[in-house]
């Protein structure tokens, strides 16, 4: 693990000007520039809203407010993985070609993909202001949330992105389970929501406990559970441990293989 | 003093691209059945591309590769590179080291020329702003003042060549690795690009090269070594391994 961290570390000016360039090539060319990250978030708000305040008449407060809470961090986990899943394969041109530690490859997705989600942050205040909610002190609490996130989406792409160099159909296998992923986990539905015999089911998933302090922290100007928040951040260890051994395992395979 | 080290490597490639299970879903089907498809032997087979090879490249040396197609000399710059990791044998490299493996790895044709000097000269490995120091320098040596700010996918290949051999070369590392670039542009070009690597041996780096252009290996180097299906099968002077190859070439004809 510390070889992981230290290669990075070495390497980031590597990582800085990969994931600028990742950006740039995102936004270059569109009008509407970074709004594009909204885009998609917002339009699944507009359809879950929909769907769930208007067709099946589920009062909820400041509902689109809450949906979006979720969304966005969401939104980063998942493209995360979906990008940094296949960024082995994609970078491996260069990887055949000049010496670097692959782990950039995946960090620079993820990094990249962090940074839209925090430029997107403002812009979720506005939105949040039409419902007349503002945030208060605990946005504090967003460095751990995020940070726990980070490590953990980290470590989970080390893992895919590995292993779809040898197995490609591990993006598609990818794309399927981040779906189910999401309707477990409380994006579109408030925790409280589930049956109390079923919590122990949303607990499982380390991906909860980030979304409902999100909620906290946003909705609610209230601290998130820390409980919760430091199981998160075991799973999130235990992710980034996994993932790097896996990564570590196929790593001198990359070069040869993609 | 030693630039490059290699001690009894081997290297071996497995033959996977006839397999059909490089789907997570076939590996996990044949180990559940508790079979694989021929019948339990393993099905890959490998190719030793290098075979207990050990060499020892000083500084400030030019050392040559020759060989005929598919006899390693390319696995062998990748793994001095450290592109590749040796299954057997061990490899040193003193100093910093550059590969023009290929020239412009990695530019993105979305991006302009300048911004592709950046990156590119960051994955070589310098800092941004040893490539900000150098960027005039890069720029004017690839001839491409008036194009810098244009997309790289607008550049015509000799352009792109030439830029990526810019940005290679002015990163002025201890050992070059070179395979079969010295083909770069036009006469003017290689006569420039020829006069910039003589300058480099002048000052005492160690410079390897791979090539099939026998005469300009003899010229360039001070010691070659044959390889032949992975081995080396002669090495010291460059005329005499040359003629040593030249019969061996017409020997099997």
């Amino acid at each position: 693990m510390g070889a992981l961290l230290g290669e990075l570390f070495a390497y980031r000016a590597l990582i800085q000007s990969l994931v600028l360039r990742d950006l740039k090539a995102r936004y270059r060319g569109s009008v509407l520039g970074f709004l594009w990250t909204f885009l998609n978030p917002a339009l699944l708000m507009g359809t879950y809203t929909l769907i769930f305040s208007v067709y099946m008449r589920i009062q909820m407060e400041h509902y689109p407010a809450f949906l979006m809470t979720g969304l966005l961090p969401w939104t980063w986990f998942s493209s995360s993985l979906v990008v940094g899943g296949t960024s082995v394969v994609q970078g491996g041109e260069l990887l055949k070609k000049v010496f670097f530690p692959p782990q950039v490859l995946p960090a620079v997705s993820v990094l990249a993909n962090v940074v839209n989600f925090l430029l997107s942050l403002p812009l979720l205040f506005g939105f949040l202001l039409i419902f007349q909610i503002r945030p208060g002190l605990a946005v504090v609490a967003l460095l751990p949330i995020v940070a726990i996130q980070l490590v953990l989406t980290y470590g989970l792409t080390l893992m895919v992105s590995s292993l779809t160099v040898r197995y490609r159909d591990v993006a598609q296998l990818l794309g399927n389970l981040l779906t189910f992923w999401f309707f477990l986990s409380p994006v579109v539905y408030p925790a409280e929501q589930v049956p109390e015999p079923l919590r122990p089911l949303l607990m499982l998933n380390p991906m909860a406990p980030l979304l409902m302090g999100y909620q906290n922290v946003f909705l609610h100007n209230l601290w998130p559970e820390w409980t919760g928040l430091a199981a998160a951040a075991i799973a999130s260890m235990g992710a980034m441990t996994v993932g790097w051994l896996v990564f570590n395992h196929f790593r001198w395979t990359f070069a040869e293989e993609v | 003093m030693v630039a490059i080290e290699l001690e009894a490597v081997s290297k071996r490639f497995r033959l996977r691209t006839i397999l059909p299970a490089t789907t997570l879903k076939t590996a996990v089907v044949e180990r559940l059945l508790g079979r694989r498809r021929d019948g339990g032997k393993r099905r890959e087979s490998a190719f030793e591309a290098l075979r207990d090879v050990t060499l020892t490249i000083r500084q400030g040396q030019t050392f040559g590769i020759i060989g005929r197609n598919g006899s390693g000399k390319s696995t062998l710059l990748k793994l001095m590179a450290g592109i590749y990791r040796p299954d057997a044998g061990r490899i040193r490299t003193f100093g910093r080291l550059a590969g023009l493996l290929e020239l412009g790895a990695g530019f993105h044709p979305e991006f302009s020329g300048r911004e592709n000097v950046f990156i590119n000269g960051i994955v070589l490995g310098l800092s941004k702003r040893e490539v900000r120091g150098r960027f005039d320098e890069i720029v004017r040596f690839a001839e491409l003042e008036p194009f810098i700010d244009e997309p790289v996918r607008t550049y015509s290949s000799g352009m792109y060549m030439r830029l990526g051999f810019s940005v290679a070369i002015h990163t002025d590392p201890d050992i070059l690795l070179i395979d079969e670039i010295l083909s770069v542009g036009d006469e003017s070009f290689r006569k420039k690009c020829l006069e910039k690597i003589a300058d480099f041996q002048g000052r005492g780096k160690t410079l390897v090269l791979v090539s099939h252009d026998l005469p300009s290996v003899a010229g360039w180097c001070d010691e070659v070594a044959w390889l032949e299906r992975g081995a080396v099968r002669e090495q010291g002077d460059p005329p005499k391994v040359i003629e040593a190859y030249h019969r061996g070439l017409a020997g099997e004809t």
